[in-house]
């Protein structure tokens, strides 16, 4: 265990002081600009960073991965935080801590599989979109000094990485950040600032239990939100490792990542932070810039509240256009652009998955939504493409007696057309049902057997059914055929 | 149960690790595996600290990274077939009947589990190809080796030649008398002088049992001198070492549980750390 630790903290020091250098400079513009969008002060976002950041370096189940407060959280938050305020919302995100818990002990992190490709992608792209829509409030109604700056602020950040030498070795937002800061500054133009859009920290952040009454009414209030939280908070955590992993070509530990996101957040809760979750955008500036272990996320949450508490002077000064620009860049790194040109060669039922994500979640600020909505939609059209791998083969073996075979798979989304495919008109003495090389998935299909039966029965035909035992093995919930050759073989064996 | 696993890494080990394996398959007459574990690095290569990412960046930057790996995986992969293919031309020379090489993307440790359920025995270096020849802690990957496998280990030092006599530190418990039998069945330690050496300890009976287990060896054939020590272990046993001609060293593994070992450390470790001969350990 002591090997693993110092596998995960020790084994990249340089690669990861550096990330988590270039992470917390990142985390600044970001953790303030989501506080904006949940509706709350800067330092509330800011907490939460540096709290959960810490924690999940600490007991996380993927090493290398950012966790901190996040766009797709911040917007399931606003309501509350608008009906009920603040000590709600940090109640709401002790909640979400013990659910993600509870998910982490109840293994729901491998529940991921079932959200498929098209869904991920979906949901990033929503993301996405989000992030960039929560920035259209400080470019609306503003005077043309902002779009400017805005403008050269993504200059800088595309721009910059280009310059020799120093491109590639000081983060261009930095750089973004400090000139347009020094500019506005200088010739003192009346924008909005950083300062403007409500408290900074001025001190570590410091334990205090949420001021909610302790009652039914409250649960009531947050549980809603808390789970909305929680849902969320674990897929984007869920499919950020799984880019991780990727990247890093290692194996995270998914349920030691619930739990310990979940433990990061009830931290957070407790020093008057939002919940918070992993960053795709900021993981994948993580891993590009060096970082690798646990000690990268570390850093990033340590720096990341000495900067802003010794530098809250400066950092007020900075104008809401850096940080426009900064997001604006997050939302174009988030989205995955191969998906759009991917839509020519991807099939429509995909597609379909896919778009429907994004637009619930557009429509909805819910991310939660949308991924259910994804997957429900995905599920419905592999149920549909399994239900076409059904035949009913008929043919006469001697006089007045006719013999059917199914071959396929048999439950609710084919058993319409299992009943169809019997000739019930036709007049015969004897009917054949051979199951021997048919699946019955579902007790519909049992039932639509039942009714094949019934009719022939009603028609005055004898009915013989064969091999029911064989079709019905995969009836049961469990049946034991994964990773068995042997067994899959006999199961699979006719198709 | 009967390959000789012999772990190559092209460290200051190597050679001797390949002629104690090589040394191993002749004596018990079995399938000699040369094993190089390609093991993944966590450091970062490339460092781009702009902190931008624009389009795409995640696909680019998965590109960008794949192909680093691929270079590094080829490199490693190449080295480890020449190693192996030296290797496999010393044991040809010295007589082993059958040579198979692998090669496995992993960790040594998870490489050596994976084969564990055909191995005999498991010979590796005490430290590896990261630590400088001099290096005197024993390597990282020892203990855990030690612990997860439940086949004997024969830890290989600077050099190796062919042993003719092994110490056997007895201390009464159930794993040394377990190691005394494995002994006794396993043929790699026959008709090599062995030197039963027991060091007092609190245990009662200890004598009694200490001379049943000499006189056990004794009627299977084995050439004993026998020790009553009264030192503390450790030093005990390293004296003994020092002074008589041993070859190698033997040892039943961890007598104490994981968290006892924790706070005191076990003997079996230290050994290792201390001493320049090869040591067999028996689970």
């Amino acid at each position: 265990m002591l090997e693993k630790m110092k596998l995960e903290w020790l084994s990249n020091i340089r690669g990861d002081l550096l990330a988590g250098t270039v992470v917390a400079l990142a985390l600044i513009p970001e953790a303030i600009a989501f506080s904006i969008i949940a509706g709350v002060d800067p330092k509330v976002g800011l907490y939460a960073s540096f709290c959960i950041a810490v924690i999940i370096a600490i007991v996380g189940g993927r090493p290398g991965m950012i966790s901190a407060a996040t766009g797709a959280m911040a917007l399931l938050m606003v309501t509350l935080v608008k009906d009920h305020g603040l000590e709600y919302l940090l109640a709401a995100t002790l909640l979400t801590g013990v659910i993600q818990i509870i998910a982490g002990y109840l293994k729901l992190g491998s529940l991921m599989r079932f959200v498929s490709r098209s869904v991920v992608t979906g949901f990033v792209n929503a993301l996405a979109i989000l992030i960039f829509m929560a920035q259209l409030p400080e470019l609306t109604n503003v005077t043309w000094h902002v779009y400017a700056m805005t403008a050269a602020g993504l200059g800088i950040i595309y721009l910059f990485p280009y310059v020799p030498v120093v491109g590639k070795s000081i983060p261009s937002p930095l750089v973004c950040i400090i000139v347009l800061t020094a500019v506005a500054m200088m010739i003192g133009l009346d924008i909005r600032t950083v300062g403007d859009m409500g408290e900074l920290p001025d001190t570590l952040p410091i334990f205090l239990w949420p001021d909610v009454p302790l009652n039914l009414e409250t649960l009531y209030i947050i549980l809603p939100y808390s789970v909305g939280l929680a849902i969320v908070g674990l897929l984007e955590s869920m499919m950020t490792a799984t880019i991780v992993d990727d990247l890093t070509d290692t194996k995270s530990d998914r349920n030691k990542e619930c739990k310990g996101q979940g433990i990061a957040n009830i931290g957070a809760g407790l020093m008057g932070g939002m919940a918070g979750c992993a960053m795709i955008g900021q993981s994948i500036i993580n891993v590009k810039s060096g970082g690798r272990g646990r000690l990268s996320t570390f850093v990033a949450g340590t720096l990341l509240i000495i900067m802003v508490v010794f530098l809250d002077e400066w950092i007020k000064q900075i104008p809401m256009a850096a940080l426009v620009a900064v997001m604006i860049m997050v939302s174009i790194g988030t989205f995955s652009w191969s998906s759009i040109t991917d839509l020519k060669k991807h099939p429509l039922s995909t597609n379909i998955v896919m778009i429907a994500t994004v637009i619930v979640v557009v429509a909805t600020h819910n991310l939660a939504l949308g991924v259910f909505v994804g997957v429900l939609l995905a599920t419905l059209f592999f149920a549909n493409k399994i239900g076409r791998f059904m035949v009913v083969k008929s043919e006469q073996a001697t006089n007045g007696v006719r013999n059917y075979q199914v071959i396929g798979q048999v439950f609710f989304a084919s058993s319409e057309q299992f009943i169809e495919s019997f000739d019930f008109k036709e007049v015969v003495d004897k009917v054949v049902i051979d199951l021997t090389h048919a699946h019955f998935w579902d007790i519909t299909a049992v039932s639509s057997l039942d009714k094949v039966v019934i009719k022939f029965k009603r028609e005055g035909a004898e009915v013989e059914v064969v091999g029911m035992s064989a079709a019905t093995e995969t009836i049961v919930d469990k049946f034991g055929v994964l990773n068995d050759p042997k067994e899959v073989e006999k199961l699979m064996a006719g198709h | 149960m009967n390959k000789i696993i012999t772990c190559l890494d092209g460290s200051a080990f190597s050679n001797a690790v390949c002629s104690a394996g090589i040394w191993a398959a002749n004596k018990l007459s079995k399938p000699l595996l040369l094993l190089h574990a390609i093991e993944k690095e966590n450091v970062a290569a490339a460092e781009d600290l702009s902190g931008a990412i624009g389009l795409g960046a995640r696909s680019s930057l998965l590109k960008e990274m794949a192909a680093l790996d691929e270079q590094r995986s080829k490199v490693a992969l190449e080295m480890g077939k020449e190693m192996l293919a030296n290797a496999q031309t010393i044991a040809e020379q010295q007589g082993c009947a059958q040579i198979i090489q692998t090669q496995r993307h992993s960790d040594i440790v998870e490489a050596i589990c994976d084969l564990e359920s055909d191995a005999r025995l498991i010979v590796i270096g005490r430290s590896g190809q990261g630590n400088k020849p001099d290096f005197n802690a024993i390597g990282s990957h020892i203990e855990q080796v030690i612990r997860q496998v439940h086949t004997p280990v024969l830890i290989a030092n600077k050099d190796f030649s062919a042993p003719k006599s092994f110490m056997l530190a007895y201390d009464g418990r159930e794993t040394a008398d377990k190691a005394v039998k494995r002994i006794i069945e396993g043929g790699l330690l026959h008709g090599m002088t062995c030197h039963l050496v027991t060091v007092k300890n609190k245990q009662s009976g200890l004598m009694e049992k200490f001379k049943a287990t000499e006189k056990m060896l004794r009627d299977s054939g084995f050439d004993v001198k026998a020790s009553f020590l009264e030192d503390a272990i450790f030093a005990g046993l390293m004296d003994y070492k020092t002074n008589n001609e041993v070859d190698m060293l033997v040892m039943g593994a961890f007598s104490h549980s994981k968290l006892a070992q924790a706070f005191l450390g076990s003997n079996t470790l230290k050994m290792i750390e201390n001493t320049h001969l090869p040591m067999l350990i028996l689970r």
